[in-house]
This record gives C-alpha cells, sequence and structure tokens, in this order.
C-alpha cells in the first residue's frame, strides 16, 4: 500500500453553520454554582462540569501538592476540613470587622489576614512543590557547586488566602469547565449576585472575575435572571399570562430569598424582597441527619449526637452524614418512592443503611416548610396584596426541588396559580428545575448583551442602561388597571357588563397592548355594532367567611373562607363604538373578531384604537384618545 | 409587528339604547415610579425606545428589518452560508412520512423554498449540513416522547439525494410542486382588456410568467419580455424563441412506480410502457400549454399593435410624400408589402407542416404500435 500522505483526520473542518457568541452564564451560590451556555439550537442549557456535576459545590480544598474545586473539594471536608474553603461567597467583600465571629464553620475558620488590616483570609497548609533538579553536565553528574544540595521533596508551607482570591479561582474553574466543554474561548460572561449585595461586594466579585480572566457583561441580581427565564417563549407556551404577578422562592442551602416580582410582557420590576438566613437546605441537612443519627443510635446501640456533635468522632460522622444526605434530597425530590442513606464506617467502623422516604421526610422537615410559608405571607402583606393576587411561584435553589414545600405553600394560594409542579416542568430537566433556572437565564442574558452593538453614541447608551447603578432602568408604572367594559343588558356582574382587563395595574410607560377576541353580535339582522367603555378599575380580593353544611349530623357547622377576586370601576375614560361589517353567523347568532389596541404614552396620555378583523385583513380604524 | 393577546372570552351583543356616556374628564391616575430589573429582550427594548425616542410602531419596524437582515443570513453573524438563512418549520412539514417522499417539497424540507431551482449546489450542501445538525436522530436522544422518531432525518436525507443528482433534480424540478400551482393561475385576454391601464398589466402579469417558464429552456440566455419601447427586431426575437422554445422539462418522476417484486415480465413492460405514454402525453400537453401562452402574449401584446400602427405612421408619410410626386417609393413599398406578406404566409405554412408532421408522428407511431401488438398477439397464438 502506498504510503498516505496525511494521517487520519485529513477531511476539513466542518463549516461552522451557527455562529452564536461563546458566553456563559453563571449561577453562583453560596454553597453551589452552575453553569449554563447556548446550545447550538439557542437554547440555553446548564452543563455539567468534567466530573459530571450540574451542580458544582463551592469548595476549594487543598490536599498536599493537590488542589481540589467542586464537589471532589467537599468530600475533603471529612479529614481534611482546617484545609477546605466553603461559603466563601457571602465574604466577598467584606471588612474583618463586619464578619459575626460566632458563625459556627466546619471548614476552614475565617482569620484576619498577617499583612492586610481588617482584611478576612483562609489559613491553609499546602506542599510547595520541589524545586527543579539541578541541571546535569553531560557525564550525568550533578555541575559542582558549593551550596548545600537542596531537598528534592516538597516543602510545607503555610499560604493565606483571601476571599476574593478563593472566588477567583474557583470561577476561573468554572468557565474552564465551559471551555472544555464548548470548545471554544468564552468571551463574555454574566454572573447572578443576590439581591442583598452592596455595592462594595458586587465590586469585589467583578474584580475577582476580572482577575480570574473572565469579561463580565454584567452582575444580574437572581430575581432578574428568573426574570429573564421565565419570560423566554419556552416557560409562557405553558398557557401563562404575560402580565403576571411572580413569587420566586429561592431556597438555598445557606438562605432563603424570597421576590415578588411583577411582569408585564417580559418588562420586569421587584416589588418586594425579603431574605432570611435562618431557613434553608443546611436546616432540612441538619433534620435530615439527626432523623439518620437516631436511626443508627436504634440500630447499632452506639451513641451519635450530631448537629451540632461534640467529640472529634461524632464531627467526622457528622461530615460524613452530610455529604451522604445531599444525595438522599435529590432522591427525594426526583421519585416518590423511599430513598436511601447509606454511610460505610460511620462510627467506629460501624456501617449504616437506612430510607425515608416522602411522607416521614415532610414531617421531619415540616417546621421548615412552615417557616418558610409565614416567610411568603409576610412578604406578599408587605406588598399589600393577598395571596391570591400571585399568580405564578418560581422556585430556586436545590431545596425548592423538594414537592412537599410546594405543596404546602400551594394550600394558602389561589387554585389558579402557577408553579413549575403543577405544569410538570420540574423533573427531567425541564425548563422549571429549580437547580438550573438562574443560570440558564444568565446564559440568555449574556447572549442578548454579547449581542449589543457599540458603533454609536446611543447604542454604548442602551448597552449602559444594563450597568450598576444605571439611571434608565427608573419608570413609571400605571396604579390602577385599564380596561374594557362592553356593556350588556341584564349584566349579572356590578360592572353592568363583561369586563375584559387590558393594561394591569404596575404596567410600565410607555406601554401598549393589543387584544383580540370574537365578539357576539346578537341574532338580530340589520347593522351590527361594536362597542366598549374603557375604565380604569380598581382590583381586589374579597374574603368571605361561607358556612358550610356538615357532612354529618354531629359535625359541627364548619366555616370555610372563600376568596374572590372583586373589580370596582373607578374612572370612565373614554368609549368607541364601530361597526361591525364582517360578521359571520355561527349557529344562529352573529359574531366577529376585534382588535383593540391600548396605548399609554409617558405623559399619561391614553389612544385607543380598535378594528375589525375580517377575511380581507383589517377593517377601518376607530380611534379614541385622552390626554393630560 | 405588536404581541397580541388572544382573549378567551367573548364579549355579549351591545346593550339595546346603549349610548357613550359623557365624558367626565378623568384621565388616568398618576403614575408610580419603580425601578425595572435591568434584564431580558424587554428591557432592551424598553430602554431602546427611550434612548432612541422610537414610537412603538418605529421600533417595531426597526426590529423588523434586523430580523429579516438576520434570516437573510449574509454574513452578518460571521459565516457566510450562501444566503441560506433559516426557515421556519411548520408542524406538518416535521410530520412528514418519509415513505411518502415522492410528495414532499425536496426545497421545503431542505429549507430552500426561497431559492428553488435557483439553489446552487453549495447551497444544497450547506442547507442539507444545517438541517442534519439540527434534526440528526442523535441530537434527539434524551429529549422526552419518542426518541427514535428520525422521520424526518429520512426526509432529509432523501431531499439531499434527489437534489445532489443533476439529473434527479432536473425531473423534481419539472413537477416542481410550488410552480405546479403558480402555472395554473396565468393572466388572461379577457383580464388585460378590463384592466385599468392594459398596457402596465400585460408586462406586470406576463413578465413573471416568462421568467418562471425561462428556466426550462435548453438555451440560456432566454429573452424576456423587455419594455414596452422595445425594437421590432427585439419583439420579433422574443417570440421566435418563444415558438421554437426547446424544453428539458420531462415527466418521469411521475411515473407509477415498477413493481420490482412481482416475477412477471409483462407487468413491468406494461407499467414501463404506459409510464413511457403518459410521459409523452404530459410532455405534449406542456408544450401545447407554452404555445398557447405564447400565442395570447402575442395577442394581447401592445407592443405589436405599437409596431403596427407605426410601420401605418411610416406608410402614410410616404404616401404624402408620393402624392407630393415621387412614385419610386410606393412601388418600393408596395414590393416590401407583398414580401413581407410572403413571408407570413410561409411561416404559417411552415407551422401547418409543423402540425402535420406531428400528425404524421402520431399516425407513425401508433402504427407501428399496433403492428407491435398485432405481432405479439401472433406470438401469443403461436405459443
Amino acid at each position: 500500500m502506498a504510503p498516505k500522505s496525511q494521517p487520519n483526520g485529513s477531511a476539513e473542518a466542518p463549516i461552522e453553520v451557527t455562529s452564536t457568541p461563546t458566553i456563559v452564564g453563571i449561577n453562583f451560590g453560596n454553597s453551589y454554582a452552575s453553569i449554563a451556555v447556548l446550545t447550538k439550537e439557542g437554547a440555553a442549557d446548564c452543563i455539567a462540569n468534567e466530573d459530571g456535576e450540574r451542580q458544582i459545590a463551592c469548595a476549594i480544598s487543598f490536599h498536599g501538592e493537590e488542589t481540589y474545586i467542586g464537589n471532589q473539594a467537599k468530600h475533603q471536608l471529612v479529614k481534611n476540613s482546617q484545609n477546605t474553603i466553603t461559603g466563601f461567597r457571602n465574604l466577598l467583600g467584606k471588612k474583618f470587622s463586619e464578619i459575626p465571629p460566632n458563625e459556627i464553620s466546619v471548614s476552614a475558620p475565617v482569620i484576619q489576614h498577617p499583612e492586610i488590616p481588617d482584611e478576612p483570609a483562609y489559613k491553609v497548609q499546602v506542599l510547595q512543590a520541589a524545586p527543579i533538579p539541578l541541571p546535569t553536565t553531560a557525564s550525568n553528574t550533578p555541575a559542582a557547586s558549593h551550596a548545600a544540595t537542596p531537598r528534592s521533596e516538597p516543602t510545607p508551607s503555610t499560604r493565606y488566602l483571601t476571599p476574593l482570591e478563593v472566588t477567583s479561582i474557583f470561577l476561573k474553574s468554572l468557565v474552564q469547565s465551559a471551555e472544555d466543554f464548548l470548545g471554544k474561548k468564552i468571551n463574555g460572561a454574566v454572573i447572578s449576585v443576590p439581591n442583598w449585595f452592596s455595592d462594595a461586594q458586587k465590586a469585589a466579585l467583578e474584580k475577582a472575575a476580572s482577575d480570574a480572566g473572565i469579561v463580565v457583561l454584567q452582575l444580574l441580581e437572581e430575581a432578574g435572571a428568573v426574570a429573564v427565564t421565565t419570560t423566554t417563549e419556552v416557560w409562557e407556551a405553558e398557557g401563562i399570562s404575560q402580565d403576571r404577578t411572580q413569587l420566586i422562592v429561592d431556597l438555598g442551602s445557606s438562605g432563603l430569598e424570597l421576590s415578588l416580582l411583577s411582569i408585564r410582557q417580559g418588562l420586569a420590576y421587584t416589588i418586594a424582597t425579603l431574605s432570611d438566613h435562618t431557613v434553608g437546605g443546611d436546616y432540612i441537612d441538619n433534620k435530615l441527619i439527626k432523623f439518620f443519627a437516631k436511626e443508627f443510635t436504634k440500630k447499632t446501640k452506639m451513641p451519635l449526637t450530631v448537629a451540632p456533635a461534640t467529640e472529634a468522632q461524632d464531627k467526622r460522622a457528622e461530615a460524613k452524614l452530610r455529604l451522604a444526605v445531599e444525595h438522599t434530597k435529590r432522591t427525594l425530590s426526583a421519585s416518590p418512592g423511599a430513598a436511601t442513606c447509606s454511610v460505610e464506617s460511620l462510627k467506629d467502623g460501624l456501617d449504616y443503611t437506612g430510607t425515608i422516604n416522602r411522607l416521614r421526610f415532610d414531617m421531619e422537615v415540616r417546621s421548615i416548610y412552615e417557616q418558610v410559608n409565614t416567610k411568603v405571607k409576610e412578604l406578599v402583606s408587605s406588598a399589600g396584596l393577598d395571596l391570591h393576587e400571585v399568580d405564578e411561584i418560581v422556585y430556586v435553589g436545590g431545596s425548592a426541588s423538594l414537592p412537599g414545600l410546594d405543596e404546602t405553600l400551594l394550600l394558602g394560594f389561589s387554585e389558579s396559580v402557577v408553579t413549575p409542579f403543577t405544569v410538570g416542568t420540574v423533573v427531567g430537566g425541564g425548563v422549571g428545575d429549580p437547580t438550573t433556572i438562574v443560570a440558564r437565564g444568565c446564559a440568555i442574558q449574556a447572549l442578548l448583551l454579547a449581542a449589543l452593538p457599540e458603533s454609536s453614541e446611543e447604542e454604548r447608551e442602551v448597552k449602559s442602561a444594563f450597568a450598576n447603578g444605571s439611571t434608565w432602568n427608573k419608570a413609571a408604572v400605571t396604579s390602577k388597571t385599564i380596561g374594557l367594559l362592553f356593556p350588556e343588558d341584564n349584566a349579572e356582574s356590578e360592572l353592568g357588563g363583561q369586563w375584559i382587563p387590558a393594561l394591569l395595574r404596575e404596567t410600565g410607560v410607555p406601554a401598549r397592548r393589543t387584544l383580540r377576541f370574537d365578539v357576539d353580535l346578537g341574532e338580530g339582522e340589520g347593522e351590527k355594532k361594536v362597542a366598549f367603555e374603557v375604565w380604569e378599575a380598581k382590583e381586589g380580593v374579597k374574603t368571605e367567611n361561607v358556612k358550610r353544611a356538615p357532612l354529618d349530623d354531629d359535625d359541627e357547622e364548619e366555616e370555610e373562607e372563600t376568596k374572590e377576586k372583586i373589580v370596582e370601576k373607578e374612572a370612565f375614560l373614554t368609549a368607541l363604538s364601530l361597526v361591525a361589517k364582517e360578521g359571520t353567523k355561527e349557529k344562529g347568532r352573529w359574531r366577529t373578531k376585534v382588535e383593540v389596541q391600548l396605548l399609554l404614552g409617558d405623559n399619561k396620555s391614553l389612544s385607543v384604537t380598535a378594528w375589525e378583523i375580517g377575511k380581507s385583513g383589517r377593517g377601518e380604524a376607530v380611534t379614541a384618545s385622552i390626554s393630560v | 409587528m405588536a404581541h397580541t393577546i388572544d382573549v378567551s372570552v367573548v364579549p355579549p351583543p351591545l346593550k339595546v339604547g346603549w349610548s357613550s356616556p359623557q365624558s367626565t374628564g378623568q384621565t388616568v391616575s398618576p403614575l408610580v415610579e419603580r425601578k425595572l430589573i435591568p434584564a431580558g429582550p424587554a428591557y432592551l427594548a424598553h430602554v431602546r425606545r427611550a434612548v432612541h425616542k422610537l414610537t412603538f410602531e418605529e421600533h417595531d419596524k426597526h426590529e423588523e428589518s434586523k430580523r429579516l437582515a438576520n434570516s437573510n443570513g449574509d454574513g452578518a453573524n460571521g459565516d457566510h452560508d450562501y444566503g441560506i438563512g433559516d426557515e421556519e418549520e411548520p408542524e406538518e412539514l416535521l410530520s412528514l412520512d418519509p415513505k411518502e417522499w415522492k410528495k414532499q417539497d425536496h426545497y421545503a424540507v431542505l429549507g430552500l423554498s426561497h431559492l428553488r431551482y435557483k439553489a446552487s449546489d453549495e447551497q444544497i450542501k450547506i442547507a442539507h449540513r444545517k438541517k442534519v445538525l439540527k434534526h440528526h436522530p442523535d441530537k434527539k436522544a434524551g429529549v422526552a416522547g419518542d426518541s427514535n422518531d428520525d422521520a424526518f432525518f429520512k426526509c432529509i436525507q432523501k431531499a439531499m439525494e434527489v437534489l445532489t443528482n443533476a439529473e434527479r433534480r432536473r425531473q423534481f424540478d419539472s413537477v416542481d410542486p410550488f410552480y405546479e400551482d403558480l402555472e395554473e393561475d396565468v393572466p388572461t385576454a379577457g383580464q388585460v382588456k378590463n384592466a385599468k391601464d392594459p398596457n402596465a398589466f400585460f408586462f406586470k402579469a406576463f413578465t413573471p410568467v416568462f421568467e418562471r417558464e425561462a428556466r426550462f429552456s435548453r438555451k440560456q440566455p432566454v429573452p424576456m419580455l423587455g419594455p414596452f419601447d422595445a425594437s421590432k427586431e427585439e419583439v420579433e426575437g422574443f417570440y421566435d424563441f418563444w415558438y421554437n422554445f426547446d424544453s428539458w422539462r420531462s415527466f418521469e418522476y411521475l411515473d407509477k412506480e415498477i413493481n420490482e417484486g412481482s416475477d412477471s415480465r409483462d407487468d413491468k413492460r406494461y407499467t414501463e410502457k404506459k409510464n413511457k405514454s403518459e410521459r409523452a402525453r404530459r410532455k405534449k400537453e406542456d408544450t401545447a400549454r407554452l404555445r398557447q401562452f405564447v400565442d395570447l402574449a402575442l395577442g394581447v401584446d401592445p407592443r405589436i399593435k405599437r409596431i403596427k400602427q407605426e410601420e401605418k405612421d411610416a406608410r402614410e408619410a410616404k404616401k404624402k410624400v408620393k402624392t407630393g410626386g415621387v412614385n419610386g417609393l410606393t412601388q418600393k413599398q408596395q414590393l416590401e408589402e407583398a414580401k413581407k406578406k410572403a413571408e407570413e404566409e410561409a411561416k404559417q405554412k411552415e407551422e401547418e407542416e409543423k402540425v402535420a408532421r406531428a400528425e404524421a408522428k402520431k399516425a407513425k407511431a401508433a402504427a407501428a404500435n399496433a403492428a407491435k401488438k398485432a405481432r405479439r398477439a401472433a406470438r401469443g397464438d403461436d405459443a
């Protein structure tokens, strides 16, 4: 055979058919981080790192010459906890004096940096790599030297790392994972930050990222990232209104973040937020660990006190259990069956394997669910709203994947409220997966920002609107709902006709809404008219106590609270009527299709335009407008 | 276009005797200041409108033009995709049955329906690669639902098979379903007559048809209808070409499939023969269709009238000159006219002959056929 001129792989490189910019979205939590990139189809997808983990633990561990990052580092907590760093994000940008000293830490303790004043640092023991061996001569003997022969093994030394340096190392590894996955250099990232991050903390995070060589396109608040994900077409395909009030329940491992957002055709703003660091996944872990420790004692007659543990042996057992219950929690979230927890050599060489089912688990953590529930009620009432006025609940964070939490919360809301659980998008990596939602939102946002042009002054101005502290995000919103009222004979409701809300309250101006609907024109022949009044209305929720008839004769009469949405018209704005020419007869009644467009300008000027939609397209438009 | 919200509520008929209430002079309640979250495309649109001081309509237009520029994909995003762009894939396209590949629109499957017969080989190759990257069965693994569903992928492969083979592509182009519908819809003489501006209508209606038909010509380039003030030679050349149109259009694509499974040779031959005659019939119909159309065009072409008028005017002018005294010119003119008449007659004759020839050919073929039949019958008897 003739020798090949080229080895294998001489085929031409495939033509790059899609050209989405290489960007990454990073959800940077205190305990876990996740990364999302854009797939070739242009959708955001959460990717796994080289260990196959989509939820990457925010931990770095130093062991000898090795550095472990991510979930591998978490395992080091058992035997090497003094050299393992966790929970560093929340310390970013804080002074040493600002950090509460009494916090119990399972990882390397936070100390005052020996050189920089008022700067927190982690002290870790590492092995410095051995120096390069001396150059050899031609006869392969060391060159003559008067110096003492250097030691050939690595030398132990102490390293001081500030939270900023730790963050930088960690972010670098995340971006490295994304680059390995895509095979391309990342040229932009959006990183999520919690709502309560101060400007100093944001600046510190930005510095850490730039130290790691990452171009930060934006530091996006977690609620904003959720808003981005939930206003995509995939999400709204579930038949959800584009104008809605959304409650975000972010139950991470170190705390609970609640935000109430108003979403009006993609424009979102925060009505109220609440954060509580006394509930969280760690507390769920504690409950679980206590439960399994009790079971262990019952089984083996070996005393084991955990959370908090005092003895060294118990501490190690607790660390082992803490690692094991992570898996148990995930199994519980994913499947309705029993979940196992197994630990080898939990204490004194005794192994432990136990199971827990959902019911039992929900009983154990009931108090935490209830705590979340009260916080939710607190938040919604602080915003002056009723639970029934919330249209959608979105869950964020690993602990929020637990179905029990959703079940507990749903009891207080109206039946029509939409959650990822009710539409079934949580399991199987659906769009509602609470663990990836923020990262995906960041990736979509990064794509949006990366595509912004910067050639003119105005375009740069647009881009700057996304920066921290920009004034472009100030917007005026309506305080009352504006809607259409179709007057009707023998109207059942107090309004005197059919009410169609068009511009909901809290809609940012300038705003435009186009509604399309069929109108019933009645049975009669002759000229038919469509007419409606435009009103400003007050919406609210009426609570009534209804006495329910007892099921059995012995039962007492039960009182039940029923809630009903009510609308009260307040101010008449204008009226509009048009002649329907394109009506069609269906089952003896005439019908036609009408489109109504409302335009509300900056200066409160409202213009309402209506036209008929016939076979030949748009009919003549009729406009009514009012201005100040 | 603005996003429209479909409301499922059906408002009742208007209240009897309703009249617009008196305006109370009330306006929208005072607005409240809020801080938006700087995220998402809607925020970008909001800021853009504010910064560029655009109204909703202007912004819509801007976005639309940008979207169009993107979908034409002219290298704006780095890679040159030869103007293939991204076509939408409606549900019915994705649910095509690969077994029915003969009925599928190969161009639509590859996302080339805006190019059709104009697509170059390079474009077909890239479009195929694009589609495969998107619809390969390996990509569907792990997606909820039937992950074995590679029907559309098979359709893509079939489309590629047809369009990369020059012969088969011509066969498909000949019966391209997209143009089949258009062929039905040709302008009529009545339409031209009744049009407000018959002149403009003629060019508007006939030019695209000629452009469409030109793709079948073996001789390229094909002369086009041209403007109103085209010279006599141009107009004549145009009609000459189209009366002697040499088309490569063929109808093999519509052949009935020969049943390979059957052992009977007769069966096969029968189908083959049927296919052949069907092809010939279709071809003849097509030729007749084109001829009819050219006849129609010639009949209503305003330029012919114009040329005639011009000639008449020229004659009249000459006559005037003649009355002035010179006789030789008229003679010359008469001579010319006679010559022209003879030419026309010859042309007509030629055409008649042509028809006759075709008729004769057909008769001959029929005779041969009959003879063949007879022979076969005889053979059958012998056996």
